[in-house]
């Protein structure tokens, strides 16, 4: 049976190897290549000129405002998506009352709703959100406001707000998914762990925190990882959503923009494909210290 | 089964779950809303008067939609994305299953090798992957496409998938392997339906992504536009011409497929799971 | 799990096979990839038939003809109409006609393969970064255009139908590159028939033009709305003010890269003026936050009076406009000591095309745009677009809307004053670092010094790095 498990491995893994280095690593491989070079990404000629491109990264200041602005995203996307999405997991599945573990009334209804917006675009979110975001008066975000008694608000306008209204959407528009993850996972969970935990007099917050949270490790995990990513290469978002786009002020300036901001509007392909390359290798750092960093111990049950 | 008691605390903390979740729904709901909506109004209405409903609702919009190849450029997106998830998810799960289960030399570097994929940006990479794909001759092809799109839904499925597979008990494997299953069957008589919560949530991501991807295929497929291509087109273009009327109708016949494919899936994943599969 | 077993042989050789096919398909790809370098050719490609007077570049009648248009505010409809008359003349010729939007998407792999089409019209937010196309020879040399006779007009050159400002436009390193078909009219435009029944003109001075915005205020108006997503748009305001103040020589200077160009006394001048409008709470509000259908549909809706934008502006309304709307072209006000008239504006020559270098029929090239040049096909273009060509005089007698009408007076009036810059085409990145700034100035956030500041740094760095291929004016 030996031999038949190697050809069996193989014979799993050819076809998708073969499909993933075609597509997938040969045009990265050709864009490191050409991160030594000085191709404008129009025409067919171009010199190699080593180094250079990383040099000029290396002093490009607008370059660190964006890392600095991806930063934020980094930290605040998984933060606040996973506290989310585990919260209305939690509720809706366990947060109910009277006999037995269920979840919350109605919970049918919030499931399918808090998916909905998995279902638009990033360009449809982008232009929704930016007249929701409105700085005149009668712009929704502003009548809330006003409804609240406070003034109108610059929203995307303002160089101060402009990044966490970002940071909003993109957590607006990622929670729904997280939601349905997390949702499966738990439904996993037998239902006598968390009785237990009931009938052992454990309110609904340490359930969530004790053995809510445990459980469903890997999951989250994976999920803050993957919204690490995603924080890290925002673009489309930024770029039909801004002001600029990138701004007002560079203050929602992102790598991901700056990439395609060189590569096409400024005629500079080599140095944005260097550009990618040290966005690639960050992002494996990044991925790799956060999954040293929230390894556990598995739990069995 | 013992009953819970219901103490005061009990109380508000239910009503205080209820306002959160009508709050969020109401932030989920609103902008949905507005968008369908929109698609009825004229382009003045969309954005001089947003918050009103529309005077005359414009149902021409949806024929504008119609005139505009709408029903083409669905039907392309449901031929490619439905190949490309199906295909995903086959190929995904075949190299997650070995690479969880199977220990041999080679087997870490594959899995990272597939997971650091989700680390590239896609679009630097277009312009060589135009030429991989051109050389192939198969640009604006629906084969072209999904295959393409496979390759870049594998990073994501397989790190996925890969987690799943490792936490299923390796009992009722070893149980089929006794009774003479050779490994292939023991995938696919037991390990896959084992796995299929998994197996649907990551495919629900699969299709929305597939879905709602409009960089690849407007580098890859100009002369067969998908629909999410064409949406984002039209956006570009509102820059010059004012017809958002027609954007939003177009927007509301794409979202349709996706709430109907999630509807579907979604009770496939609240239901049917025997032993602890996910965790 | 079962324990590791040693690598069977036959096993480990086919994974080896495996990665050796990987690789030298990588290596393939490689080749196939953009690295071919192409002999630059100053042969022009196509034709090869004698040339006579009706067939000047010498075009063979049966050789395909690949168009793409820009599908924008001007639509494509002009093209087709020159491709008619392409097409009588040439009978056996193919045409190919495509109109995108994204051109940069489509357009970039066919140049990097050397195979770009014979016709391009390179405009829009996806288009291809020009000043590249040219300094890398990728664009065909049109001096043969510009010599050949102009259709439709008696004895004279097509060089000699031209406004100046599409030969000036044209040239790249002294030579014709780009061939830009119409001309935008820059101002700040109102509805004519507001301002009538309410008895305001556009004013002339800057004490006149404040209090008009007093006036204009207190009837419940804004007097300004502006486009604050792309500040591009209020820029121009900014622009015109400053070169009406000190001259051309100020956006000569800017083209030019000197130093000190954004520290001139007149963009000093007209950044201040700028300050007092917000300052003055004579901007719409939250208009910084507004991208342009937003605010020009405020204005079309009467909630401002004035918005600054370009002579496409009434074809973009077109459907959001009430009826009744006059659409009209007013020139900014001069601000104290300003030495050019106040009927003066930047007009620019836009929608630029081009005959890539490496397309297959580049005489059909050539030839399709002496049509476009015509008598006739300038005519129809504007006749469709409500939008002038740079072509003089083909515009006369057109039926003229309020938009049309008004620009072609501000060209008539403005005459050898009208202005242009190039510091957006020649420098692309240079373009959003200075909209940034624009933006911040007309939120009232930035003082014009700390504006002029940080303009002037902006400019520097672009002067500093080595891949900027400077140019000067005049």
């Amino acid at each position: 049976m030996q031999y038949g498990k190697y050809r069996f491995i193989v014979g799993f893994l050819v076809a998708p190897l073969v499909l993933y280095a075609v597509f997938v690593i040969s045009p990265f491989i050709q864009t490191v290549y050409y991160s030594f070079t000085n191709w404008t990404g129009v025409s067919p000629e171009f010199e190699y000129v080593g180094l250079a491109n990383f040099e000029l990264l290396w002093k490009d200041d607008l370059f660190r405002e964006a890392f600095f602005n991806n930063i934020v995203l980094l930290v605040g996307l998984p933060v606040f998506t996973v506290l989310l999405a585990l919260l209305f997991a939690f509720l809706l599945n366990v947060g109910g009352t009277g006999a037995g573990v269920r979840g919350i009334a109605g919970n049918g209804f919030y499931k399918v709703a808090f998916f909905l917006p998995q279902v638009l675009a990033v360009p449809v979110i982008a232009v929704i959100w930016a007249v929701i975001f409105s700085p005149e008066s009668e712009g929704l975000a502003n009548s809330f406001l006003g409804w609240l008694g406070l003034g109108p608000y610059d929203w995307l306008a303002s160089p101060d707000m402009a990044l966490y209204c970002v940071l909003w959407v993109l957590v607006w528009g990622s929670v729904g998914f997280y939601l349905v993850l997390f949702n499966a996972a738990m439904s996993s969970v037998p239902r006598d762990i968390f009785e237990a935990a009931f009938i052992d007099g454990a309110s609904r917050l340490s359930t969530f925190v004790r053995v809510t949270m445990p459980l469903l490790w890997d999951t989250i995990q994976t999920s803050w990882v993957y919204l690490a990513i995603l924080a890290l290469d925002a673009y489309a978002l930024v770029f039909v959503m801004t002001i600029g786009p990138g701004g007002p002020d560079n203050s929602t300036q992102v790598m991901a923009l700056r990439i395609a901001q060189e590569g096409f509007q400024n005629g500079k392909a080599g140095y944005a494909s260097a550009m990618g390359v040290v966005l690639f290798f960050l992002t494996l750092i990044i991925a790799a210290v956060l999954l040293r960093v929230t390894r556990r111990e598995r739990i069995e049950y | 089964m013992a009953t819970q008691r219901r103490t005061r605390g009990d109380i508000s903390v239910t009503a205080a779950s209820h306002i959160v979740l009508v709050i969020w729904s109401f932030i989920v709901i609103v902008p949905f809303a507005w968008a369908l909506v929109a698609s009825t109004k004229t382009t003045r209405e969309i954005f001089g008067d947003p918050w009103s409903l529309p005077a005359d609702p414009q149902w021409q919009n949806f024929e504008s939609a119609w005139d505009n190849n709408v029903g083409e450029y669905l039907l392309n997106s449901v031929i490619v994305v439905s190949g490309g998830v199906v295909l995903t998810m086959l190929l995904g799960s075949m190299v997650a299953y070995v690479l969880a289960r199977y220990p041999f030399p080679g087997n870490r570097f594959i899995f990272y090798l597939f997971a650091s994929g989700m680390m590239f940006p896609v679009f630097l990479a277009l312009v060589p992957l135009f030429f991989v794909v051109k050389s192939f001759g198969m640009l604006s092809t629906y084969h072209g496409l999904i295959l393409v799109y496979t390759a870049y839904s594998l990073p994501f499925t397989v790190f996925f998938m890969h987690a799943f597979f490792r936490t299923l008990p390796t009992s009722v494997a070893e149980a089929a392997v006794i009774d003479g299953a050779s490994h292939t069957n023991v995938f696919f008589r037991v390990m896959l339906p084992m796995a299929k919560p998994g197996l649907l949530s990551i495919a629900i991501f699969n299709i929305l992504g597939q879905w709602n991807q409009f960089v690849l295929p407007q580098f890859l497929s100009p002369d067969k536009p998908l629909l999410t291509q064409a949406v984002a087109s039209l956006l570009s273009n509102q820059r010059y011409r004012a017809d958002w009327g027609t954007v939003f109708a177009f927007l509301a016949i794409a979202m349709i497929p996706v709430i109907v494919a999630y509807l579907a899936f979604y009770r496939q994943v609240q239901s049917g799971l025997t032993s602890g599969t996910l965790k | 799990m079962n324990a590791p077993r040693p690598y069977p042989r036959r096993v480990f050789l086919r994974r080896a096979g495996l990665s050796a096919l990987a690789v030298s398909g990588g290596t393939s790809f490689l080749a196939s990839c953009a690295s071919g370098g192409s002999d630059s050719d100053d042969d022009v490609s196509g034709g090869g038939e004698e040339q006579t007077s009706e067939n000047p570049f010498g075009v063979d009648a049966a050789d395909p003809l690949h168009v793409v248009i820009f599908n924008g505010g001007y639509g494509d409809q002009y093209a087709k109409f020159h491709e008619g008359i392409y097409q009588e003349k040439f009978a056996d010729a193919q045409i190919e006609h495509e109109a995108i939007t994204d051109i940069r998407q489509q357009m970039q792999p066919l140049f990097n393969a050397g195979n770009p089409p014979d016709v391009l019209d390179n405009a829009g937010a996806e288009q291809m970064p020009i000043s590249t196309l040219a300094d890398t020879g990728q664009l065909t040399d049109l001096t043969d255009l510009w010599d050949a006779d102009a259709i439709g007009f008696e004895g004279m050159t097509v060089r000699d139908t031209l406004h100046p400002i599409a030969i000036e436009s044209a040239e790249y390193a002294e030579k014709p590159l780009v061939m830009n078909y119409a001309l935008q009219v820059y101002g700040i435009w109102y509805d004519r028939a507001l301002f009538d029944e309410q008895g305001w003109e556009p004013a002339e001075t800057w004490p006149d033009f404040m209090n008009l915005c007093e006036t204009i205020k207190s009837a419940g108006i804004a007097p300004m709305a502006h486009q604050g997503k792309y500040p591009y748009y209020i820029q121009q305001v900014l622009m015109d003010m400053a070169v009406k103040h000190g001259g051309h020589e100020v956006v000569f200077a800017i083209d030019s890269l000197e130093p000190d160009a954004w520290q001139h006394d007149s963009i000093r001048a007209a950044a201040e003026a700028l300050l007092e409008i917000k300052n003055g709470g004579y901007m719409l509000e939250g208009t910084e936050g507004l991208d342009h259908i937003q605010s020009q549909t405020r204005w079309n809706e009467g909630k401002a009076a004035f918005i600054p934008s370009g002579s496409w502006l009434e074809n973009e309304q077109a459907s959001v406009a009430p009826a009744g709307f006059q659409t009209t072209a007013a020139p900014t006000p001069l601000l104290d000591g300003a030495t050019l008239p106040f009927d003066c504006t930047r007009v620019e020559a836009a929608e630029a095309f081009i005959v890539p270098a490496q397309a297959a029929n580049q005489v059909g090239g050539l030839e399709y745009l002496r049509i476009m040049l015509s008598m006739e096909g300038a005519r129809e273009f504007t006749e469709l677009t409500s939008a002038p060509t740079v072509v003089n005089g083909a515009a006369d007698g057109v039926d003229a809307s309020p938009g049309l009408a008004s620009s072609l007076a501000l060209i008539e009036s403005g005459g050898d004053d009208n202005w242009n810059y190039y510091y957006t085409i020649w420098y692309s990145p240079l373009r959003p670092k200075i909209e940034t700034v624009v933006g911040e100035l007309a939120a009232g956030r930035i003082s014009a010094d700390e504006f002029c500041d940080r303009c002037q740094e902006a400019a520097d760095e672009t002067a500093e790095d080595p891949t900027t291929q400077q140019r000067t004016r005049p």
